[in-house]
């Protein structure tokens, strides 16, 4: 009987957690019109060999006869300089864009969180001040210059960028981690875990890695935003998404040669790149708010 | 008394800072007997707090020597057998800190059963369920939820039930309601009464609240700068206190009826602050805000002298016993 | 002892405040005075509604998710809450001022103790209609100031920063910053609550001094009944939103009238150590749905049929003496 009343009670705790959670998210409507535009931009991505009007011309398509067409009802954003449809091109192009900037977040985000959880909580001060040491090397050299000279040094192409934009980017989290953790190890709950004599894993990940997840999290999808932007510019100067691939960045390069006559061939991918670059930023100020502890 | 349950002897826990050295804990000596209250008194600042997580084992030492039941207390809980970590445990000042905000409270109450206790599942559904009971939180209310959503008085019950999870014999209760408003620190109060006669538990209760202690510790020593300056029976030293400093502190406390104004003593008026414990007057420590101060208070830091049984004090004005 | 013209009233003041679940009906119809040159106290627990009353009085509460959806609250005959919003600076800083639980919060940490004092004395010269003094002038008003609450070594804290100050020291600089000479009202919301005994009973004489010295009111918040006997003429208690009880502060001791605050009393511990006892059961009610009638009464021994339905009024008992209870009238 008992137990029946509890797991509801659970259940319910936990509905209330979820509804109280949104109405923070969506107390600041941008952050909602943000949430929506991402959810719509992920699922044109997924499905967009389905939805887009050509979906042949993500790859090596050429029709010269309509080649540099301005913005028309068959083509919505016009078509390229060898007569594929931009509109196409730029969805697959975010398959590329969201590919890229999940593999580097799933990459480096793990990373970044052991090292920083290991360094705030040990207490020994050489592994500490050594993997701090080693963040700081990595974040003192431009994000860009780094991922530039290892592509550059592998050669071009989507996988080498991803390898390279994730190295430079453990860091942030490492670092983010780091803070989090060296303020909670002080905190009683802690000292408490370590006393009652639970391991120093479990302390890490089941103690102090849920109080990191706030901060991670508004971090992340802010970082969504900037990894592709920096994928972007890594294919606006050819070491990202080889043509005929549609990089959103390859596809601002190649028309910007055009301009400004020959205007949509850059400004609809631009428009893309800052679209969900945009909604990444909003949500994350949503988060933010529903992280932050409210006070009466 | 009875059984001796803990000593310490000439413990000392210095924290070496870039302003120099804190002298947190300088040459404490105590006993704590079974199944009794000892009250630790002091302000803030005067280490009251450093003696509690040192005995528990958040600190190492810097020096002297500390037993639990002839088990040595000189290293850190990363070095203390599985055994001292059941038996002694604490329960902190700041319920807010002392929880973790993304558990729940089974899960809070979980941990110390899965290091300790039965590792099957229902036993420990039932123990959980058996321990919020003992704190009276009916646990059908409580089992889900999260401390951000409880009051500090529920939050501060589910510490003594976390505390109380492994079966200790000694517990270390840090400032357990100052943070509380006084009808829910009664609550709490009664309860560790109850809950120390039920269990036969040994208490290390640590307040600046005179009257508090008054109501709930058997022996009380005071402490100022990391010394320990009287202690005695509860009655003598409310009676007949003898230290200066015990004599300001009782004088200071706001109370609200005549029958305790009668209590305190007469003519000491507090003045001056507690100085840091980076820079600790020679001599007595206190002698810079006593109202007694004679000439050799400044040069001379006095020895602790038994006046009567059970009742000792450390002041040049009765060191000749 | 005082003169028996109002200085400051509120009448039946009540806050509300929204949140994710509703409304939060805080404070439920508030009354209290405060007389020309009289120490009152305010005693109620966490969350009994005793900041959010003074919050209203300085108009800081913060709006949304404040909102004050009934009474009226008179300075000199003003309503307080009638004044736009360029007026309300002028009362903060001119006759009524106010001192915190945390006093490092009131204090600007990047500037000196010295350059804040001085700045606080030029502006409450300047409402006086004197607007030049000299620097060495203001600086020896500044120094008097701080020695007035028994600082010691007032040319030195002069030249710190509030950080380097112990907490006793930067309540006491918050007190003479709050008792600059044009001062009539002082608000004190838990001023010594985070101090140590010794220091709050040094705190607490020097503020009595003063405060009877110029003839300053005060409206002492607290959650320390003994706090409040030491130091004020007269006593409001106040429960879940309400003033409960009010009496001439001997009176209250003596002979406390509303069962929470019978019950407030003897949950004290006392010195004479008879124990603990547990006055009150249950816990201060939730704000979303308050209980109708009186709010106490689901906490009451006494309760009767009439306090399930009906808001008790404060019933006269004796001249100095009022009591929200169905006990005492009908």
């Amino acid at each position: 009987m008992a137990g029946k009343d509890m797991k509801s009670n659970r259940v319910y705790a936990k509905r209330v957690n979820i509804s109280k959670s949104w109405y923070k998210f969506s107390r600041n409507p941008l952050s909602v019109l943000g949430l929506t535009v991402l959810i719509i931009i992920v699922l044109a991505a997924i499905l967009a060999p389905y939805i887009t009007p050509y979906p042949e011309h993500a790859g090596p398509y050429t029709n010269f006869p309509e080649s540099g067409q301005p913005p028309n009802l068959r083509h919505f954003f016009g078509t390229d300089t060898v007569g594929r449809d931009v509109f196409s091109r730029v969805i697959f192009g975010y398959r590329f864009s969201l590919l890229l900037a999940v593999v580097v977040i799933s990459l480096s985000v793990p990373l970044g969180i052991i090292l920083g959880l290991i360094a705030g909580y040990t207490k020994r001060k050489w592994l500490e001040i050594g993997i701090m040491r080693i963040t700081d090397i990595f974040l003192a050299v431009p994000p860009l210059v780094l991922a530039l000279a290892i592509t550059a040094m592998l050669s071009p192409k989507l996988l080498n960028q991803m390898m390279a934009i994730s190295l430079m980017w453990w860091p942030w989290y490492c670092r983010l981690v780091y803070s989090v953790t060296s303020s909670l190890r002080n905190e009683y709950f802690v000292h408490d875990a370590e006393l009652t004599g639970a391991r120093k894993g479990f302390i890490m990940i089941r103690s102090i890695l849920p109080n990191c997840v706030g901060p991670i999290l508004t971090k992340i999808t802010l970082d969504m935003g900037f990894v592709i932007i920096l994928g972007a510019s890594l294919s606006f100067i050819g070491l990202g998404v080889q043509p005929p691939k549609p990089g959103l960045g390859t596809m601002v390069a190649d028309g910007a040669k055009r301009l400004p006559a020959e205007w949509w061939m850059t400004v609809f991918p631009a428009l893309a790149i800052v679209l969900v670059i945009l909604s990444f930023n909003l949500i994350g100020d949503g988060l933010r708010d529903m992280f932050a502890v409210e006070e009466i | 008394m009875t059984e001796e349950i803990m000593r310490v002897e000439g413990l000392i826990k210095h924290f070496f800072t870039k302003q120099g050295t804190v002298r947190a804990v300088d040459k404490v000596s105590f006993s704590i007997f079974k199944g009794e209250t000892l009250g630790l008194v002091g302000e803030s600042g005067s280490g009251k707090t450093t003696v509690a997580h040192t005995l528990i084992g958040i600190y190492e030492p810097t020096g002297g020597k500390a037993y639990f039941k002839d088990q040595s207390l000189e290293k850190d809980y990363s070095g203390r057998s599985k055994n001292l970590k059941k038996e002694i445990r604490i329960v902190f000042q700041d319920p807010g800190s002392s929880l973790n905000p993304r558990w729940s409270i089974k899960q809070i109450l979980e941990l110390p059963l899965k290091v300790h206790g039965t590792p099957v599942n229902r036993d420990q559904m039932k123990r959980i369920t058996e321990l919020l009971n003992m704190v009276e939180l009916p646990p059908e209310e409580y089992l889900y939820k999260y401390p951000t959503t409880i009051g500090g008085g529920e939050k501060q019950m589910v510490a003594i039930a976390r505390a109380l999870a492994t079966d200790p014999s000694f517990i270390a209760l840090d400032e357990p309601t100052s943070a509380l408003d006084v009808s829910i620190q009664a609550k709490i109060i009664n309860l560790l009464i109850r809950l120390q006669k039920k269990f036969d538990l040994t208490y290390l209760f640590i307040t600046h609240d005179l009257s508090l202690m008054r109501n709930m510790a058997n022996r009380v020593a005071i402490m100022y700068l990391g010394k320990i300056s009287e202690v005695a029976p509860t009655v003598d030293f409310f009676q007949k206190p003898l230290h200066p400093y015990t004599k300001m502190l009782l004088s200071s406390i706001p109370v609200i009826s005549d029958d305790e104004e009668d209590l305190k003593p007469k003519k000491v008026i507090s003045r001056g602050e507690i100085p840091s414990p980076v820079n600790i007057p020679p001599g007595c420590s206190f002698h810079l805000r006593c109202p007694e101060k004679m000439a050799v208070c400044s040069k001379i830091d006095p020895e602790m002298v038994e006046i009567e049984e059970g009742h000792t004090v450390r002041c040049h004005l009765y060191a000749d016993g | 002892m005082h003169t028996k013209s109002p200085l400051l009233e509120i009448k039946d003041l009540s806050v509300s405040f929204k949140v994710f679940e509703g409304d939060l009906k805080v404070l439920n119809g508030v009354n209290l005075t405060i007389n020309e040159g009289e120490k009152v106290g305010l005693v109620g627990e966490t969350g009994c509604g005793k900041t959010t009353t003074i919050k209203s009085v300085l108009r800081v509460l913060p709006s949304p998710p404040a909102r004050i959806t009934g009474g009226e609250i008179f300075y000199r005959g003003r309503d307080i809450l009638k004044l736009k919003k360029r007026e309300i600076p002028s009362i903060r800083r001119g006759e009524i001022s106010a001192i915190f639980q945390d006093p490092l919060t009131s204090l600007n940490p990047v500037f000196t103790i010295g350059y804040q004092l001085q700045e606080i004395i030029k502006h409450s010269l300047r409402q006086q209609g004197i607007e030049e003094v000299s620097k060495k002038e203001l600086k020896s008003r500044a120094a008097s100031l701080l020695k007035e609450t028994g600082m010691p070594d007032p040319e030195r804290i002069l030249k710190s920063y509030p950080i380097q100050l112990s907490g006793g020291m930067r309540q006491r600089v918050c007190i003479s910053e709050a008792l600059r000479v044009t001062v009539k009202l002082l608000l004190a919301d838990e001023p010594t609550t985070n101090l140590d005994v010794t220091i709050q009973d040094q705190i607490l004489r020097r503020l009595d001094e003063l405060v009877e010295k110029r003839g300053t009111s005060i409206l002492f918040i607290t959650h320390s009944l003994g706090v409040v006997r030491h130091l004020t003429h007269r006593v409001y208690i106040m429960y879940a939103g309400n003033i409960v009880e009010t009496a001439h502060t001997k009176e209250l001791f003596s002979n406390p009238l509303h069962p929470y605050t019978r019950g407030l009393l003897k949950t004290v511990p006392k010195l004479t150590g008879e124990g603990v006892s547990e006055g009150i059961q249950g816990r201060i009610p939730n704000y979303l749905n308050p209980p109708e009638g009186c709010r106490f009464h689901p906490r009451c021994g006494d309760k009767m049929e009439i306090c399930i339905n009906k808001k008790p009024p404060l019933f006269n008992q004796g001249e100095n003496q009022m009591v929200a209870c169905f006990l005492y009238g009908r």
